[in-house]
C-alpha cells in the first residue's frame, strides 16, 4: 500500500469514528477490509489503530505491490505509536495543515529565504510556505497568531491533504 | 513605439465573456503574475486580464525565468475568484492547457501537443508555459492568478534555447497578430473555466476536462518519461487519476507525479 492509499484508510476510519459508525465492511479486488468500532467481538482489542489496519491490509494486499506492501506496516506501526506522546506534546498547539496534495516549498524560490522558521512569531494571514501540485503555486497563510514551534515537513517533501505542516503557540 | 497588442479590438474580440471591460494592456511590465497577485488582494474583480508584450522578470516553476522579448510574446495573468475549495484549484491548471491549445488551433490551424500538466508543444519544443499561483483559505479560494507565456513572433532563440524553444512564428512559418492570439485564447479559456469555477458544475466539468486531456496530450499514455522529483525516476506514462495527477508505471509500481518536471526519454539516453 502506498503513503497516499495509508492516507485514504486514515481519512476513512477518522470519518467512520466521527459518524459513530459501528462496523464497517470494504471489499475490492486484491483488497477486505473489516472495522470494528465497538471492541465487543474481541475484547482484547479497545479499537483499531492505523498500524493495525495498515498491517492487515499489507497482508492481504495483492503480489503486484509486494514491495511498498512489506515495507509499509513498520513505519506505519511506528507512526501510530508515536502518536499518542506527540498527542500531549501537541496539546496546546494550533496545526497548519496543508490544503492541497502536492511539494512543500520552504521559500517562493530554490536558494531565496524561506517564509517562516522556527522561533518566527506570525501573525494570522502571513505566508508560511507553498504547497505546489501541477504547476500551482499554493500560498499557505498561518490561520493563527503565534510563535511557530515545529516545522513538521521538509523542503521539497510531498504532503499530502490535511497533513501537518507547523505547530504553533498561539499567543 | 507602440504595443502590438490592440486594448480596443481585444475588448470587441471578449464580449460576453468573464474578461469583457477587464482587460489591462501594458506595453513592457515586470511580471504579470506579480502584478496579478497584488491586485487579487485588492478589489479588483474577478476576470480582470493584465496583459504585456514584453516582460522584465518573467517568471516559470521554481527559479525557471522565461525568455522574454520586445513585443515577440503574448504574457497574460489571469486573475480569477473562483467559488471552490483549494483542492479544486488544481483543475484550473489543467483547464488553462487546453485552453490555449484550441486557441491557439482557431487562431493558427497549429495542433499544439500538451505536456502534462500544461507545458505547450510545437514539433516537440515548448512556446507555452503557464504557472498558477492562489492565495486560500482552508475550505475557499479567495483567488488564483493563471499566468500564460507564449513565444508568438519570436524569429530564434537563446543557443542554449534553441533545441527546446519554438515560437508560433518559426512554426507556422509567418508572423502572427499577437491580438488575436490574446484573443482567441482567453475565449477558449472563458468556455474552458467557466463551469470548473462554481461549486454545483464542478464535477460534471471535471470529468469531461480528465477525458479531453487524454485524447489532447500524447503525454498522457504511453509516453516513457523521466520525472524530476522524489529523487527522479522513469517509466511510462498510464493516464491521469481521478484527481488530475499524471501516474507513471515505472515497472515495479505505478507512481503519481504531483507537480511536474516531466520530460521525454529519447532512446539511447
Amino acid at each position: 500500500m502506498n503513503a497516499g492509499q495509508l492516507q485514504s484508510l486514515k481519512d476513512l476510519i477518522e470519518f467512520l469514528k466521527q459518524q459513530n459508525v459501528g462496523e464497517f465492511e470494504l471489499e475490492q479486488e486484491g483488497l477486505k477490509v473489516r472495522l470494528n468500532f465497538g471492541g465487543k467481538e474481541k475484547p482484547t482489542v479497545s479499537g483499531p489503530d492505523a498500524g493495525q489496519i495498515a498491517a492487515l491490509l499489507a497482508a492481504a494486499a495483492p503480489a503486484t505491490s509486494a514491495a511498498p506492501a512489506a515495507a509499509s506496516p513498520a513505519p506505519a506501526a511506528a507512526a501510530a505509536r508515536a502518536a499518542a506522546p506527540a498527542a500531549d506534546e501537541n496539546a496546546g498547539l494550533h496545526i497548519v495543515k496543508s490544503p492541497i496534495v502536492g511539494t512543500f516549498y520552504e521559500a517562493s524560490a530554490p536558494g531565496a529565504e524561506a517564509f517562516a522558521k522556527v522561533g518566527d512569531r506570525v501573525e494570522a494571514g502571513q505566508i508560511l510556505c507553498i504547497v505546489e501540485a501541477m504547476k500551482l503555486m499554493n500560498e499557505i497563510e498561518s490561520d493563527a497568531a503565534g510563535e511557530i514551534v515545529k516545522r513538521l515537513v521538509t523542503n521539497g517533501q510531498p504532503v499530502e491533504y490535511g497533513q501537518p505542516l507547523f505547530a504553533i503557540r498561539p499567543r | 513605439m507602440p504595443s502590438p497588442l490592440d486594448s480596443a479590438a481585444l475588448d470587441r474580440a471578449l464580449h460576453g465573456t468573464m474578461f469583457a471591460g477587464n482587460v489591462h494592456v501594458f506595453a513592457t511590465i515586470d511580471s504579470t503574475n506579480t502584478y496579478a497577485m497584488r491586485e487579487g488582494a485588492t478589489s479588483a474583480p474577478g476576470g480582470s486580464v493584465y496583459i504585456a508584450s514584453e516582460q522584465t522578470a518573467g517568471r516559470g516553476r521554481g527559479a525557471h525565468r522565461w525568455h522574454s522579448e520586445p513585443d515577440s510574446g503574448v504574457y497574460m495573468s489571469l486573475l480569477l475568484r473562483p467559488r471552490i475549495a483549494p483542492a479544486d484549484a488544481l483543475w484550473l491548471s489543467l483547464a488553462a492547457g487546453l485552453a490555449v491549445q484550441q486557441g491557439i488551433a482557431d487562431v493558427t490551424g497549429l495542433k499544439a501537443d500538451i505536456r502534462w500538466p500544461n507545458d505547450l508543444l510545437l514539433g516537440g519544443r515548448k512556446f507555452c508555459g503557464i504557472l498558477t499561483e492562489m492565495n486560500a483559505e482552508a475550505t475557499q479560494v479567495r483567488y488564483a492568478v493563471t499566468g500564460i507565456g507564449i513565444n508568438v513572433n519570436h524569429a530564434m532563440f537563446p543557443e542554449e534555447l534553441q533545441w527546446v524553444a519554438t515560437s508560433l512564428r518559426v512554426e507556422a512559418g509567418r508572423e502572427q497578430d499577437c491580438t488575436a492570439v490574446a484573443a482567441a485564447i482567453l475565449r477558449a479559456l472563458d468556455a474552458e473555466l467557466r463551469d470548473l469555477m462554481q461549486a454545483d458544475t464542478i464535477a460534471l466539468a471535471t470529468a469531461s476536462l480528465l477525458t479531453r486531456f487524454e485524447e489532447c496530450s500524447t503525454w498522457a499514455r504511453g509516453k516513457r518519461v523521466s520525472v524530476d522529483e522524489a529523487g527522479g525516476y522513469t517509466g511510462v506514462t498510464a493516464g491521469l487519476d481521478a484527481r488530475g495527477f499524471l501516474r507513471v508505471d515505472t515497472g515495479t509500481e505505478m507512481r503519481t507525479v504531483l507537480s511536474g518536471g516531466v520530460r521525454e526519454l529519447t532512446p539511447g539516453v
